[in-house]
C-alpha cells in the first residue's frame, strides 16, 4: 500500500506526468497554430488585394468598360455580362430545381431504380470538376445547338447546369424538414397532394430553399474555368445588350486582367477582385440573414 | 419573325386563355349545379391547351427546321460555288450560318459571305413557318381546351396530372445532365483516338500538341503522351496541395472541436470557411502575383540557379489553403461520429486530451478522415484556375517542387483556347483528358462515400 502511495509521488512519476502535460500544451498551440496560419494566410490575400486595389475603386472604374489602357479601363462591360449570366442561370437552375426537389422528396416511388439513378447522378454532379461543366456545354450547346459562342445565355446555361444539383440538395432537406403535420393537417381539411404541396409546404420551405440558392448562385458567380471554355474570354469593349451578344463576366475579367503586361493593371485587376468579394459577402450575407430571420425549429 | 416573337405571341394567347376559361368557369358557377373544379383550375387547364401543344410544336420545328434551311441553300444556286470536300463544305456552310444570324461576326472565307443572303432568307422563311405553325397549334389547342369547359369536367385532375409530369422531367434533367457529359467526352474521345492511339496517349511521356500540324502526320501520337499531365496533376494536387491541406485542416478541426471553447468555435469556423468561398480566380492571381516570386525567391535563396517564376509548388500551396475547410469540415464531422463512450473511457483511464484524441479519436475516426481526403484531392485535381494562372504549361516529368509543370485541367483549357480547328486531334486531346479526370474525380467520390457510409453504420 505504502508502496503504491510512494510511487505516485516517486520523482520519476513527477517528471512522467511533467512530459506528458508538456505534451498537451504543445498539441494544443499546434492546433491553434494551424488556425492562425490559415486565418493568417486569408489575412494575407485580402490585403494585399486591398492595397493593391482600393485606390483603383472609383466612379469611371465602375461605369466604364475594357479598354486597351489601363487607367480608361472599367468593369461595366463585365459586370453587366454576370448580371445576364447570372439572370439565366437562375431562370433555369431555380424552377428546375425546386421542381426535382419537391417531386424527389414528395412524390417519387420508394424504392424505384429510375429514382435511385437520379439521387446517385445529382450527387455525383455536385462532386464533378467544374471543367468538365465547360467541355459539356462546349460539345452540346455549341457544337450540336449552334449556339452563339461567348455569350451569357450558353455560360447562363452551363453554370445552370452545374448550379442545379445544390439547389436540389438544399431544396430536399428544407422539404424535410416540414414536418408531416403540416402535410397531415392539409390532406385532412381535403387538399389534393400537389394542393398540399405547392400552398403549404413549398412556402414553408421556401425560406431553406432560397438561402440554397443564393449559394449556389454565389458560386457561379465566382466560377471561372467553365466559362473559359465556351468562349467568355474576348475582349469586349462594350458592353452586352442581351442574352446574346458577345459577353465577358467579372471572374473572367479578373482573369483576362491578370494576364496584362502592363503594370496598371494590377491594380484594376485587385479592384475588380474587390468588387467580387464585396458582391459574394453581400449575398453570403443575404443567405445568413434569411437563414436566421426565417429559420423555424418545428 | 424573331423566335422571341412567337414566344410572347403564344404566352400572351395563353394569358387570354387563362381569363377566358376563367370566365366561363365562373359563369357556370353561378349557374346551376356544382362544379367539380374550382374556375381557377379550368383557367389553368386552357392555358396548358394553348401553350403546350404551341412550345411542342416549336420545339420539334426546331429540330428539323435546321436542315431544311441548309438543304434549301444547297439548292441556291449560289451553293454551286462551294468545294466538294465534305469536311471544308461543312466549315463553310457553318460560318455563313452564324454570320447569317449575327452580322457582326467576321467571315474567314469569302465564299461563306456569299452564301449569307440565301442562309438569311431561308432562315427568315422557315422561321415565318415555324412561328406560324405554332400560333396554328395554339389555336387549335386552345380550341380544345375551352370545349372541356363543364360543370362536371375534372379540370384540377388534369392539371394536376400535368404538374406531376413537369416535376419528374425536372427530376430526370440530372440524369440528362450525367448522360450527356458521358456521352459527350466518350464520342469526342473516341474520335480522338481515331488520330492517336489510346496506349499513345496513356503511356506516352512527351507532351507536345500542335493545332497547327496536319491531323494525319506520320507519328502523331508521339507527341500525345499524356503521362507527364498526369503526374503534374497528382504532384500540385494529391501531393503538395495535401501536404499543406491535412495537417492543417486536421489541426483546425481538432482545436475547434476539442479544445475551443463554444464562443470561439461559433466566431472562428465561420471564417475558416471564408477560405472555401473564395473565387478560385481570386486564388489564382494571389499565386501568381505574390506567392510565386516568394517561392522563387526561396529557391535562388537555397542555392538553385534560374528557377522558374511558376512553379508547382506555388499552385500547389494555394490549392492547398483553399482545400482547408473542407478537409477540417470532413475531419470535424468524422471525429463527431466516434461515440463519446469511447473518449470518455480513454478519460477515465486517465489519459490526457492530446493523448485520447492521438490513441483513440484519430484511430477511430480514420477511414471517415481518410475518404474526406479522398475527396479533398478528388477535388484538388479538378482545379483549374489556380493552376491556370500559376502552375504553367512545360509538361515536365520532374520531382522538384520549384520547376514549373502543367496538369490535366490545365491542358484541357490551353488545348480548347487555342485557335485550332474543333476536329483538330489537338481540341479532341482536351475531351480525352476530361474523361479521364471525369473517370477518376468519380471513382474517388464513390469510393470515399462508400468508406463514409459503411463507417457511419459501424458506430449506429
Amino acid at each position: 500500500m505504502s508502496k503504491a502511495a510512494s510511487f505516485w509521488q516517486s520523482d520519476e512519476m513527477n517528471q512522467r506526468l511533467k512530459k506528458r502535460y508538456a505534451a498537451e500544451r504543445r498539441f494544443k498551440a499546434l492546433g491553434l497554430l494551424a488556425i492562425l496560419v490559415s486565418l493568417a494566410f486569408l489575412a494575407f490575400l485580402l490585403v494585399t488585394m486591398i492595397a493593391n486595389g482600393i485606390g483603383g475603386i472609383d466612379w469611371d472604374f465602375i461605369t466604364s468598360s475594357d479598354a486597351t489602357e489601363p487607367d480608361r479601363a472599367g468593369i461595366f462591360g463585365a459586370l453587366k455580362g454576370s448580371f445576364f449570366t447570372m439572370v439565366v442561370t437562375l431562370m433555369l437552375s431555380f424552377p428546375l430545381g425546386v421542381l426535382a426537389a419537391i417531386y424527389l422528396e414528395e412524390f417519387a416511388p420508394k424504392n424505384n431504380r429510375w429514382i435511385e439513378w437520379v439521387e446517385v447522378s445529382i450527387n455525383n454532379l455536385a462532386a464533378v470538376p467544374s471543367i468538365i461543366f465547360g467541355l459539356l456545354g462546349l460539345a452540346v450547346f455549341i457544337q450540336v445547338m449552334h449556339l452563339p459562342r461567348s455569350t451569357p445565355i450558353v455560360g447562363g446555361m452551363t453554370l445552370a447546369l452545374m448550379t442545379l444539383p445544390v439547389i436540389v440538395i438544399a431544396g430536399r432537406s428544407a422539404i424535410q424538414a416540414v414536418p408531416p403535420s403540416i402535410r397531415d393537417a392539409a390532406l385532412a381539411v381535403g387538399a389534393s397532394p400537389v394542393q398540399t404541396v405547392f400552398h403549404h409546404v413549398l412556402p414553408l420551405a421556401l425560406p431553406g430553399i432560397l438561402t440554397g440558392t443564393i449559394i449556389g448562385m454565389s458560386r457561379a458567380l465566382g466560377e471561372t474555368a467553365p466559362l473559359l471554355l465556351i468562349g467568355m474570354r474576348a475582349f469586349v469593349a462594350t458592353p452586352p445588350d442581351g442574352i446574346a451578344s458577345d459577353a465577358t463576366v467579372l471572374p473572367m475579367q479578373i482573369f483576362l486582367w491578370s494576364g496584362e503586361i502592363d503594370r496598371g493593371f494590377v491594380q484594376n485587376t485587385s479592384a475588380a477582385i474587390i468588387v467580387l468579394l464585396a458582391f459574394l459577402i453581400a449575398m453570403n450575407g443575404i443567405a445568413i440573414y434569411l437563414r436566421n430571420r426565417f429559420e423555424t425549429r418545428w | 419573325m424573331s423566335p422571341v416573337f412567337a414566344l410572347l405571341a403564344v404566352l400572351g394567347l395563353g394569358l387570354i386563355g387563362w381569363f377566358t376559361a376563367r370566365a366561363k368557369a365562373q359563369n357556370l358557377h353561378s349557374g346551376r349545379g356544382t362544379l367539380h373544379s374550382l374556375p381557377s383550375y379550368h383557367a389553368w387547364h386552357m392555358a396548358i391547351w394553348v401553350a403546350l401543344p404551341a412550345f411542342m410544336g416549336w420545339a420539334l420545328w426546331q429540330l428539323i427546321a435546321p436542315g431544311l434551311i441548309e438543304n434549301s441553300v444547297l439548292a441556291d444556286p449560289a451553293a454551286s460555288i462551294l468545294p466538294e470536300g465534305d469536311f471544308q463544305r461543312s466549315a463553310i456552310l457553318s460560318e455563313a450560318r452564324s454570320i447569317a444570324g449575327n452580322p457582326e461576326a467576321v467571315a474567314f472565307n469569302p465564299k461563306a459571305r456569299e452564301l449569307v443572303p440565301a442562309f438569311a432568307e431561308a432562315i427568315a422563311k422557315y422561321n415565318w413557318i415555324g412561328t406560324a405553325l405554332s400560333l396554328l397549334l395554339a389555336f387549335v389547342g386552345g380550341a380544345w381546351g375551352y370545349s372541356k369547359i363543364r360543370a362536371a369536367y375534372p379540370a384540377r385532375t388534369q392539371v394536376e396530372r400535368t404538374v406531376m409530369l413537369f416535376l419528374l422531367l425536372a427530376s430526370l434533367i440530372a440524369i440528362l445532365t450525367t448522360f450527356g457529359i458521358i456521352a459527350s467526352l466518350i464520342f469526342e474521345t473516341g474520335v480522338f483516338f481515331g488520330y492517336v492511339s489510346p496506349a499513345d496517349f496513356l503511356l506516352g511521356t512527351q507532351w507536345a500538341p500542335d493545332p497547327f500540324t496536319s491531323a494525319t502526320k506520320e507519328g502523331l501520337g508521339e507527341d500525345y503522351g499524356a503521362i507527364p499531365l498526369f503526374w503534374g496533376t497528382i504532384f500540385i494536387g494529391a501531393i503538395i496541395a495535401m501536404v499543406v491541406a491535412i495537417p492543417l485542416g486536421l489541426m483546425s478541426a481538432i482545436y475547434l472541436t476539442q479544445y475551443a471553447n463554444p464562443k470561439l468555435r461559433k466566431l472562428l469556423k465561420p471564417v475558416l470557411e471564408i477560405l472555401a468561398g473564395i473565387p478560385t480566380v481570386v486564388y489564382g492571381y494571389f499565386a501568381a502575383l505574390t506567392i510565386a516570386p516568394m517561392v522563387r525567391d526561396f529557391a535562388i535563396f537555397i542555392g538553385m540557379e534560374n528557377p522558374s517564376t511558376e512553379s508547382a509548388l506555388a499552385a500547389g500551396a494555394v490549392m492547398g489553403v483553399m482545400i482547408i475547410p473542407f478537409v477540417s469540415s470532413m475531419a470535424d464531422d468524422s471525429i463527431a461520429a466516434v461515440p463519446s463512450s469511447m473518449r470518455d473511457g480513454s478519460l477515465a483511464m486517465g489519459a490526457t486530451k492530446s493523448e485520447t484524441i492521438k490513441r483513440v479519436l484519430i484511430p477511430a475516426a480514420l477511414p471517415g478522415i481518410v475518404a474526406g481526403i479522398m475527396l479533398a484531392i478528388s477535388r484538388a485535381i479538378g482545379e483549374t484556375m489556380i493552376v491556370y494562372m500559376a502552375a504553367g504549361a512545360a509538361a515536365n516529368l520532374s520531382a522538384n517542387p520549384f520547376d514549373s509543370m502543367t496538369t490535366v485541367t490545365f491542358q484541357i483549357a490551353k488545348l480548347l483556347n487555342s485557335e485550332g480547328e474543333f476536329n483538330h486531334p489537338a481540341t479532341l486531346a482536351a475531351f480525352a483528358l476530361g474523361l479521364v479526370l471525369f473517370v477518376v474525380t468519380l471513382a474517388l467520390n464513390i469510393i470515399a462515400l462508400r468508406v463514409v457510409k459503411r463507417f457511419r453504420e459501424a458506430y449506429e
